[in-house]
């Protein structure tokens, strides 16, 4: 069995077992409502988290999203507040602006040649900046929490039967990405570009748009939660997001995407997403202070990397030994 | 170029002149190639092969003279992907490979087999394809195999097939079996001998003169940017080749270098080194004042045995005794201890660019112009970068110059130098002139002669022999991790180091 | 990197930097007649002092071409933590703030090693830190505001003055000063530079990259500490949020100083620099009644601004580039 293989069943074997220690400390967490709010959860995280993985298999970063979040619901919300226009209009509009704002930071890493990091972390401060300006106030200055009462909007934020809509769209984007990551010209570009851009480039991919076609739906799905989250929340505010993109991170590379390009796949991303959500809402269920949690998000990143890099030098040197060994043989036997 | 043969000929190029705004690299070069043959092209190193290989597959673009293939003629403005188009495939060491994905992946990628009239790969088809093309040329692989998990053998393997579905009729391979095991390069020569009997052809370059001898149909020799000769099956003979490569008319002195004894004290002795894969039982000692050459292919180990008796890389087994004690080598040791090391590749390893000269020798040096408290004398690393500047002829001799915008010769200069104002004891150069002009040649070995006359123990790596015969005192002959012949006194020619390289020495440790 | 003599090509830099900071000066005394008042300067002031003792050791991670994020949080967690130790367990004052120090050195040790010896990049490692800090300082501080109301030599850091200049002025000044004298006249700066412009030809030449690299995310971790216990002691504040976002403050500071984010290079004066211009946009935009979302806005585009500028691109070409991009014939 393959590494990452294994590394997935350990995975799923600890999300069974805390799962089990959850329902046996606190009763309430083995409930339908409670079972369908952690997906509903996870979901929110979890489709910002599969265009980050690409990514991640791409050898960039993203730290833009969050803020990609705020933008867009802000965009939502002014033309609910001030146009009589329908959902069916403005929504696209606000997800053809996230996939323009991954244009522009896929334009400044692959023109300028800036480190991805540095760029989407300067966008990042831009939108977020952008989203308190665009909020909707009132007579004061202050933001004005408006209720969302367009019904087309407000049900994205409905279930169907006792599964929210969210976790039905994200399980098929999730299904959907897996495919054009497999099966499509596209998606093996995006694995040629992360794993050495140069060889792809001498095998005539176009590493510069493949880059820019992977920022822009990283802000395609982080618009997509927008939206989500707003009809779930029945209103938006300029801070939604903020700060989300930690959650992102670890669920992804609690997924077993590493940061080196070139490998990862979407399942691994939506176990390490309800893994997360599953976390969180274990504090929430113990009862314990919620300041744990960014210490849980904060040091699962480190710890998940630190232990990835340990058991891969492990397997490497075991590989080598193998080989070696196989080698000897075969010299032998020559 | 009234060759009967001419409808069975792919490629043909007269007349190709070459220049990178400088010395000619090739002049007037004819070269021809028919369908279905295997053509050795042969030639030292700066024979023009690599350039030459540029221009046909459009790396590089030609001054003058004119190609054809299979009937095309090709402009001036060639380019990569037009001469892919055309069928022309190189096979690179593992450049062009995707590592995570499977044999079959990398072998169809950006031209996968699709559903019909969807955008979606059909993976069924796509390993079926791969594993059919793999099974016709009784290959060792699967389809779904990932290439990580790969030897470089079976990857130079996804690489031919890779050319193959390309429907390319002509592969170039570029001293294929460099990094290769003998049974793997006895692999590969199948391959080869099966891809000619498809009627492909192979264009062949390699310094190993029995591979030559063994597989090619005809040999062209390059020599100075030249043409010599074309052989004929019946005419190759590996004492042949030789001669025409190196092929000047020399004066019995200058043919052979006449071998000096030293015999100051020892510096370096080096016992059964050995190290796993790499290097097995290397052992040889070097005295003050010597100039120690080492000569052998690319791959034959020469770098990886210079790594670790400078202490970057550890070794398995064996003793190193440096200045009569035993020793366990490390960077910092090293250098504290009298050692300088010239890596082989300047650009990545030697300079840093964005720095200035200054900048690049004092970093060598820190410990002779700081104080103890750790404080940089400003003045004294000036000082001394002067001083490395005026030795070599540093140009333009201005410390402040970033090392980046110098040209090669004088980068080297300064990766010499660096190592020149100190108490130096052993200099290791590895490949000291490559990329370097002709000027800056003559005067870096004039340093290293400077050097060893005034007591400094010189090791000298280089694939260019008149370089290695000119310079060295001894001669040791590496050849896939092992010593295969040392040349100690008396005379020694090119002809025998390359003999000795390629593999054609009786009686050697294989 | 040139030595011994003077570093003109730094130096214009930083005079030309001198020259952009003058014109802002004028341009926002004419903006608004509160710009050059006592009471406003004193304001810049303070917030140029924290930004720049942060800059003096956050610079040596863009120099080795890593970056450190987490300052904030742990200037942060510096202030609770002082607080903690002096008013709930009652140690001295001076002891407190060595303790702190000492946590903060464990802090950036961390950072460093799983950094080198885990190869996970800079920006990640210190970005988790970034969050995992947070929620020890909020955890710690119960996520209040607390007010620090003894001990008297504490508080006294922030607001005392000696010869009529407050005491965080000279921290910084002295900062700077040793900053720069480790960056230009030191076996450590040399390294340091050389690690960021080639490692493996640093390495080749006897330095030892991981080794750097964990001192310098120390020395950067060390500064934001020092930063965090003259906040506290200026706000008599210790807050978990005291110093949110200005790790994108140090960031633009740095690179407005012409360091680059690539390694190889930096100048400890222009950050300098760089962190006044920071406080004078922060400030010229409080002084213009814009409201806060303006800065991070503000940020974004001169970190932007600055790298490619640093990156010698020239404007009108990518200019030109941009709008080929839109025009449906090229086909690139």
């Amino acid at each position: 069995m393959s590494v990452s293989a294994i590394r997935r069943l350990i995975l799923i074997g600890l999300l069974i077992a805390i799962g089990i220690a959850l329902s046996i400390a606190n009763p309430s967490f083995l409930t339908v409502d409670n079972l369908m709010t952690l997906l509903q959860e996870a979901s929110l995280t979890g489709i910002v988290a599969i265009g980050f993985t690409l990514i991640l298999i791409t050898a960039g970063i993203d730290m833009s999203i969050g803020a990609v979040i705020a933008i867009t619901s802000m965009i939502c919300i002014n033309f609910i507040s001030y146009t009589q226009l329908p959902a069916y209009i403005y929504i696209p509009i606000a997800l053809a602006m996230g996939c323009a704002i991954g244009w522009v930071n896929g334009f400044f890493i692959t023109h300028f040649k800036l480190p991805e990091f540095i760029v989407t972390l300067a966008t990042r401060g831009i939108l977020a900046g952008l989203a308190l300006i665009a909020a909707v106030k009132d007579s004061q200055g202050f933001v004005k929490n408006v209720f969302i009462q367009d019904e087309v909007f407000l049900a994205f934020g409905e279930t169907v039967g006792p599964v929210y809509i969210v976790t039905i769209v994200f399980f098929v984007l999730a299904f959907c990405t897996q495919f054009f990551l497999k099966r499509t010209r596209a998606g093996t570009n995006v694995y040629a570009t992360g794993a050495n851009p140069t060889a792809a480039r001498l095998s005539g991919i176009n590493t510069d748009r493949t880059l820019i076609g992977v920022y822009m739906f990283s802000g395609f799905c982080a618009a997509l939660t927008s939206i989500f989250l707003s009809a779930r929340m029945m209103t938006a505010m300029p801070e939604f997001g903020i700060g989300s993109e930690m959650d992102v991170i670890a669920s992804v590379i609690i997924g077993g995407t590493p940061f080196t390009g070139g490998v990862g796949d979407i399942w691994g991303t939506v176990i390490g997403t309800l893994f997360l959500a599953l976390i969180k809402n274990g504090i929430l269920k113990l009862g314990l202070s919620p300041y744990i949690q960014p210490i849980v998000i904060g040091g699962i990143i480190v710890v998940v990397v630190v232990l990835d890099v340990w058991y891969k030098d492990f397997a490497e040197k075991r590989a080598a030994r193998s080989a070696r060994q196989k080698q000897m043989q075969s010299k032998e036997g020559v | 170029m009234n060759d009967p043969r001419n409808s069975d000929v792919l490629l043909e190029c007269r007349g190709i002149d070459k220049n990178y705004n400088g010395p000619m690299v090739l002049s007037g070069v004819d070269f021809a190639l028919t369908r279905g043959e295997i053509h050795a092209l042969v030639g030292e190193n700066g024979a023009g092969k690599s350039t030459l290989i540029k221009i046909v597959t459009g790396v590089t673009n030609r001054n003058a003279g004119s190609i054809s293939f299979d009937g095309h003629d090709i402009p001036q403005e060639h380019s990569k992907n037009a001469a892919e188009k055309l069928g022309i495939a190189v096979i690179y060491q593992e450049l062009s490979l995707i590592h995570g994905m499977s044999v079959a992946q990398n072998i169809y990628l950006t031209k996968e087999p699709l559903l019909s009239g969807l955008p979606i790969i059909d993976i069924n088809k796509m390993n079926t394809m791969a594993q059919e093309m793999i099974d016709r040329y009784g290959f060792d692989l699967k389809a779904t195999d990932v290439i990580d998990n790969l030897p470089i053998a079976q990857r130079q393997t996804v690489e031919i097939l890779k050319a193959l579905s390309n429907k390319a009729s002509l592969m170039i391979m570029d001293e294929p079996t460099s990094s290769l095991t003998s049974t793997e390069s006895a692999q590969l020569f199948k391959i080869i001998r099966l891809l000619k009997s498809e009627g492909i052809s192979v264009l062949y370059i390699s310094h190993r003169m029995e591979e030559v001898f063994a597989l090619s149909d005809r040999v062209t020799v390059l020599r100075d940017g030249r043409k010599v000769a074309v052989l004929e099956k019946e005419q190759i003979s590996p004492a042949e080749i030789i001669r025409l490569m190196i092929g000047r008319i020399l004066t019995d002195n200058e043919s052979h270098h006449q071998m000096v004894k030293k015999d100051g004290e020892v510096v370096l002795e080096v016992d059964k080194l050995c190290s796993e894969g790499k290097l097995k039982d290397v052992s040889f000692s070097v005295r003050r004042g010597e100039v120690l050459g080492f000569g052998g292919l690319v791959g034959s180990g020469r770098t990886e045995l210079m790594r670790a008796i400078y202490g970057i890389d550890p070794f398995d087994s064996g003793t190193i005794t440096y200045l009569g004690k035993p020793y366990v080598p490390t960077v910092e040791k090293s250098i504290a201890g009298g050692y300088g090391f010239v890596p082989e590749e300047r650009r990545l390893q030697g300079i840093m660019g964005g720095i200035s000269i200054t900048g690049n020798i004092g970093i060598a040096n820190l410990d002779t112009i700081s104080s103890k408290a750790g404080f940089v004398s400003g003045a004294k690393e000036l000082e001394r970068a002067q001083k490395a500047i005026a030795l070599l002829n540093v140009k333009p001799a201005r410390p402040e110059v970033l090392v980046g915008n110098l040209s090669g010769g004088n980068q080297q200069k300064v990766v010499v130098g660096k190592w020149l104002i100190r108490d130096l004891k052993l200099l290791i150069v590895d490949e000291p002139t490559v990329g370097v002009d002709i000027g800056a040649k003559e005067e870096m070995y004039q340093t290293i002669e400077r050097l060893s006359q005034a007591g400094v123990a010189v090791i000298v790596v280089s694939s260019d022999l008149p370089e290695l015969t000119r310079l060295s005192d001894r001669i040791i002959v590496l050849r896939k991790g092992r010593v295969i012949k040392e040349f100690v006194e008396g005379a020694v020619s090119e002809e025998d180091v390359l003999r000795a390289a390629s593999g054609l020495v009786e009686g050697g440790a294989q | 990197m040139k030595t011994g003599t003077l570093d003109w090509r730094q130096l214009m830099v930083d005079f030309r930097l001198f020259g952009i900071l003058l014109l802002m000066m004028v341009g926002l005394t004419l903006i608004s007649d509160r710009f050059l008042t006592v009471d406003n300067l004193t304001n810049v002031l303070w917030s140029v002092c924290l930004i720049g003792i942060m800059t003096t050791g956050a610079i040596y991670a863009p120099i080795t071409g890593g970056i450190d994020l987490s300052v904030a949080s742990i200037a942060a967690l510096a202030g609770i933590v002082a607080n903690v130790l002096m008013n709930v367990y009652g140690l001295h004052w001076l002891l407190s703030i060595v303790i702190t120090l000492l946590i903060g050195v464990l802090i950036g040790w961390v950072n460093g090693v799983v950094t080198t010896k885990f190869l996970v990049p800079a920006f990640i490692v210190t970005m988790a830190a970034k969050t995992y800090l947070f929620g020890v300082a909020m955890l710690v501080s119960n996520g209040d505001q607390i007010t620090i109301m003894q001990p008297k030599e504490f508080l006294a850091i922030g607001v005392s003055k000696f010869l009529g200049i407050p005491i965080p002025i000279y921290i910084m000044a002295v900062l700077v000063i040793v900053s720069h004298i480790l960056l230009k006249h030191t076996v450590f700066g040399r390294q340091c530079i050389a690690v960021g412009a080639n490692e493996v030809s640093a390495k080749l030449s006897g330095v030892n990259p991981d080794r750097t690299r964990i001192i310098v995310y120390i020395i950067s971790s060390v500064t934001a500490s020092i930063a965090g216990i003259v906040m506290a002691s200026l706000t008599q504040q210790a807050y978990a949020m005291n110093a949110t976002g200005y790790e994108f403050d140090v960031i633009t500071a740095i690179v407005i100083g012409g360091t680059s984010l690539m390694g190889g290079n930096g100048s400890v004066t222009g950050a300098l620099i760089g962190a006044v211009m920071v406080g004078f946009i922060n400030n010229g935009l409080n002084l213009l009644d814009m409201p806060s979302a303006y800065h991070p806005i503000a940020t974004g585009i001169v970190i932007l601004a600055a790298l490619i500028l640093n990156q010698g691109v020239s404007i009108p070409k990518s200019i030109q580039y941009l709008l080929s991009c839109f025009k449906p014939a090229s086909v690139k």
